[in-house]
């Protein structure tokens, strides 16, 4: 039986007892109301609610923070849509505390202006929540590695769609696929260059990945695992950045893994060449050492790599070469992850339980609001959402998460959307828990 | 049910000592078994085993065959040539419906790290690994150790030199992880492109100080007791592994100039099957260094063992 949605019908709140993100900090605050005021959802006054349609929630001291943006994710539909749809997927932001996200599907690449026609009618007007802030990446090739070029101009300036707020497509990727050969991908970059938009690529070197698919060290090694080096990710940076040097076309990189492609964006930033990139929460949780377990929940593409490259990427967030943490939440089917590792589908779901699982690491390693920005309003940024989402004062925009920051829970299969529960956190206990959210006027409470 | 600290044989990483001799003690008795005119003990009657490969095999499920039928178990044997494998059936139903047959004991070998484990995870059947990808032959390695005891008495303090594609060899593997918890000193040789990448290896504790990389081989078995040669395959030279099995056998081949420079009583070990002329000459592979023949006696005796503890080791072997 699908699994309910456990949201609410109440676009009307009064949080009791808060921590509420002041813009610079947590502060106590015994009430904060939010409710549909001036045709917005907003922070307001009580009176300003209907007493009778509000719903009251004690949250016993947990933060009030801004709602979360999501870079990387995908759901993956049509491959089962009767075991995860997109509205599972939007629920899955609810859950999380996501107000938007950046979407590219690996299923279905958005190559040309009817697919992405499609798919923004099934994420933001057929959906049973139709507000999220979605936006897309359009495929630079056709199909996605192929040697044909997406129809990039059309993708990124061509959409008529009035209830949309947006033009196109926000940059470029062909999702998860190895970085093409060097002339394609400089005709690509070329080409594309006139869209002014930022092509993001997951720096992989097919020959070097070859049929890898876990970290190339001293787990690989001894379970007999084909690995991942990490010059295959290296190489390929390097040949992107170069690629963006010589064309000046700005350059994101997905999921970087390991700290030498950091000191490469470092390097290249010195060298005036607009490079961003992000880091998947999981390769900041876990290390190679997991493989220890020979579960398939760890099979993630790019590999977790090790302790080593995993303390390389904290440092990266520290000091500020990381933009952004990414999701890259990708349900995969029940039946292709119970099989031995190597012949699982690689992919895990993240929304559902992002902040729980890495909000205290990451708020005591770089602050409160470094956090914030790393998981909201960087991402956003980076998807061209510059619109608030969070503004804490009276009249302001209310799209926030409730976390209780030292209230620690097990992960359950049922926390997740959808008929799937592909995430090694799974029977895991996190160090907080996610109360609820309010995102667009709906309030979930878990 | 296991008369071993393991309830099933996944692989001899993490395998205790105790453990270990105590299949090598139960294997020796067994192989004395193994020379008696009627060459059967009653000790697994009643059960069944099933041998589930998913990869071509001959010597090891034969092996494991015989061993099952010397302890008078009933055997299944299941390949995926014969299954419903070939029609889609998921890893986890064929294991589930041969389970419904009510099966006391699976024989796994896979192309997959881990297969055998994740059986286990589904499973009430004990599970022993013949074979998992290039992870862990742990019968084989057993094998191994039991051959060097029955030659050279002991395993500890001995040195072992591991010659040829150690890199994607489970055999190798098994024996690291083996003959190092006995106290063995175990030397890897082979080509750059062949023997493990990452120096990270010594990451594991548990080798630091027992294991190290030579890449001379006639340093590697100059002081080594034992000398295992590892098979090349074929395939390998497709991958840009390997330039040409001449090259491969010129400086990685235990040839009689290798052999010049081992010790007097060293012995050559091979898994089997040989390339002849490649990674060992046939000379010293028919030799009287060599003791190929005996290590796959040993394996049924080993195998028994295996089989015989993880049962629960019961009275009458």
């Amino acid at each position: 039986m699908r699994k309910k949605h456990s949201t609410l019908d109440f676009d009307q709140v009064v949080l009791k007892n808060v921590k509420l993100w002041n813009g610079q900090k947590f502060e106590d605050r015994e009430t904060v109301c939010v409710g549909l005021v001036n045709n917005k959802f907003s922070f307001c006054n009580q009176e300003d609610l209907d007493s009778e349609k509000t719903k009251v929630l004690d949250c016993a001291g947990a933060l009030v923070m801004p709602a979360l943006f999501g870079l990387g994710i995908d759901f993956m539909e049509p491959l089962r849509d009767d075991v995860y749809t997109f509205n599972d997927g939007l629920d899955a932001m609810h859950r999380g505390g996501f107000f938007g996200g950046l979407y590219e599907s690996a299923a279905n690449p958005i190559d040309d202006p009817e697919k992405l026609s499609a798919a923004i009618d099934r994420l933001l007007k057929d959906a049973y929540y139709s507000k999220l802030k979605i936006r897309f990446l359009g495929a630079f090739s056709k199909d996605f590695g192929s040697d044909s070029l997406s129809e990039m101009m059309e993708l990124a300036f061509g959409l008529d769609d009035e209830d949309a707020d947006f033009k196109g497509v926000i940059g470029f990727g062909d999702g998860n696929a190895a970085i093409p050969h060097s002339r394609f991908l400089r005709l690509a970059m070329e080409y594309g260059k006139m869209t002014g938009k930022r092509f993001f690529f997951q720096p992989m070197d097919r020959t070097l990945r070859k049929s890898g698919c876990v970290h190339e060290g001293a787990y690989s090694d001894m379970l007999g695992m084909k690995g991942i080096p990490r010059i295959a990710e290296t190489i390929a940076a390097y040949t992107v950045l170069e690629t963006a040097r010589f064309l000046k076309v700005p350059v994101h990189f997905k999921q970087v893994t390991c700290g030498e492609t950091l000191d490469l964006v470092r390097n290249a930033r010195k060298n005036g060449i607009d490079v961003t990139c992000d880091v998947n929460l999981y390769h900041l949780l876990f290390d190679d050492s997991c493989l220890e377990t020979l579960s398939s929940a760890y099979h993630i593409l790019p590999p977790i790599r090790s302790a080593a490259d995993r303390e390389a990427l904290w440092k990266g967030i520290e000091d500020g070469t990381v933009n952004a943490i990414s999701m890259n939440h990708t349900p995969v089917l029940r039946q292709d992850t119970e099989v031995n590792f190597e012949d699982s589908v690689p992919g895990a779901l993240s929304l559902e339980v992002a902040l729980p699982a890495i909000w205290n690491e990451l708020s005591s390693r770089v602050g409160e609001a470094r956090a914030i920005e790393l998981l909201s309003t960087a991402p956003a940024k980076l998807a061209c959402v510059d619109t608030p989402a969070y503004v804490p004062e009276i009249g302001g925009t209310a799209n926030f998460v409730i976390l209780a920051p030292n209230k620690p829970r097990k992960v359950l299969e049922s926390d997740f959307a959808g008929h799937v529960c592909n995430s090694p956190l799974v029977g895991k206990e996190l160090p907080s828990t996610i109360v609820g959210s309010y995102i667009h006027g709906v309030f979930h409470v878990n | 049910m296991s008369a071993l600290q393991i309830k099933h044989l996944f692989g001899l990483q993490g395998v205790s000592r105790s453990d270990i001799r105590q299949i090598l003690d139960t294997a020796k008795q067994f192989r004395e078994v193994l020379e008696r005119p009627v060459k059967k003990v009653p000790s697994l009657r009643g059960m069944t085993v099933v041998n589930l490969f998913f990869e071509n095999s001959t010597r090891t499920r034969t092996s494991f065959e015989l061993a099952e039928k010397r302890l008078s178990a009933d055997t299944v044997n299941f390949t995926t040539a014969s299954s419903s494998v070939k029609k889609g059936e998921t890893l986890l139903d064929t294991l589930r419906n041969i389970e419904s047959m009510k099966i006391d004991a699976v024989v796994v070998r896979h192309k997959g790290t881990g297969v055998p484990k994740f059986l286990a995870e589904h499973s009430n059947a004990f599970v022993v690994n013949a074979g998992d990808g290039a992870h862990e032959h742990p019968t084989q390695g057993l094998l191994d150790m039991l051959t060097i005891e029955e030659k050279l008495g002991t395993l500890e303090g001995k040195k072992v030199a591991i010659i040829g594609d150690i890199r994607h060899s489970r055999v190798a593997r098994s024996n690291i992880w083996g003959m190092t918890t006995m106290g063995a000193h175990v030397t890897l040789c082979g080509p750059s492109t062949l023997v493990p990448r990452n120096t990270e290896l010594l990451q594991y504790k548990e080798l630091a100080g027992s294991v190290s990389w030579e890449t001379d081989v006639k340093k590697a078995v100059a002081d080594a007791d034992a000398v295992i040669a590892l098979r090349l395959q074929k395939e390998r030279m497709d991958d840009a592994l390997l330039p040409s099995m001449r090259e491969y056998r010129n400086f990685f081949g235990i040839t009689e100039e290798v052999l010049a420079c081992c010790k007097d009583k060293v012995i050559i070990m091979h898994p089997g099957p040989i390339n002849r002329g490649v990674e060992l000459d046939s000379d010293i592979a028919d030799g009287e260094h060599s003791v190929i023949l005996n290590q796959v006696t040993n394996g049924v005796a080993v195998r028994m063992a295996v089989l015989f503890l993880l049962a629960g080791g019961r009275e009458n072997a």
